[in-house]
């Protein structure tokens, strides 16, 4: 069986699951140097469960991750992650309990024809502007992230990065590029971004005493 | 456990546990009454996808 091994952390790969590359280790970077002990984490599709799997390799945090496609979920189980199947955030409760939530997301524009047979296919299809997920993911992460919480997200140079700063902003968070990496085709980035606490700001405009 | 709900009502889910291991729960469903729908749990992995998604 192929495996990975990176900080600490082996990873057995397995068919019909996206394998680790330049984005998994560019986020996988970041949500270390961002994590604390301690910290309840969330990962939306973790495919292998790589950057689950690294972050617990390093640190003591409570780590729960979730995929779509079943052998995604078998594989990330295998490699020692706590996951769920379930379609994004549909299966959780709207409470803010998570510190972080991170998401290597699905970011290839594609079309129908453009498609890949089976559920690899959850791996690269991001819609026809390859916006879907990142738009979906940033609806709904605040329902779940606790106020002053973390987003780690994996963005391409393939998306429209202003678009994504506008939709952070949108969804209450202050958000900041925190890595960034040029590949041959693709630039690849890390968008942070931190939660902003409502009840705080109103605190300071004199709305609540 | 307790954060999870039903994917199609958001309402809570009624655990029932078939085998465990440990604290770890192996086999068993997580029942939502309101849309009378199961919600596997097979081999310690729960299926929280609508019927028509599980393929």
């Amino acid at each position: 069986m192929v495996s990975i091994t990176y900080r600490k952390a082996c990873v057995k790969l397995t068919d019909d699951v996206y394998e680790p590359a330049e984005d998994s280790f560019l986020l996988a970077d970041a949500t270390l140097g961002y994590a604390k002990e301690g910290m309840k984490v969330l990962e939306i599709g973790t495919g292998t469960g790589f950057i689950s799997a690294v972050l617990q390799s390093n640190l003591d945090v409570d780590v729960l991750a979730t995929d779509i496609n079943p052998y995604a979920v078998r594989c990330a189980c295998d490699n020692g992650v706590r996951t769920i199947r379930a379609d994004m955030f549909s299966a959780f409760k709207p409470v803010q309990c998570f510190d972080m939530i991170v998401f290597n997301p699905p970011y290839l524009p594609t079309l129908e024809e453009d498609k890949v047979p089976g559920w690899l296919n959850y791996a690269f299809d991001g819609g026809v502007d390859g916006m879907r997920f990142i738009c979906m993911f940033l609806e709904n992460v605040p329902l779940h992230l606790r106020p002053n919480g973390i987003i780690l997200l994996l963005v391409s140079s393939f998306t429209e990065i202003e678009k994504i700063k506008f939709l952070m902003e949108e969804a209450g968070f202050e958000s900041q590029i925190v890595l960034k990496e040029k590949y041959f085709f693709e630039e690849l980035m890390v968008f942070k971004g931190i939660l902003k606490d409502k009840t705080e700001k109103m605190k300071s405009s004199g709305n609540i005493t | 456990m307790e954060i999870l709900a039903c994917p199609l009502c958001k309402g809570d889910l009624v655990l029932n546990v078939q085998s465990k291991e440990e604290d770890e729960i192996i086999t068993g469903t997580l029942y939502c009454e309101k849309c009378n729908e199961y919600y596997p749990i097979d081999d310690g992995i729960p299926n929280m996808l609508p019927p028509q998604l599980r393929k």
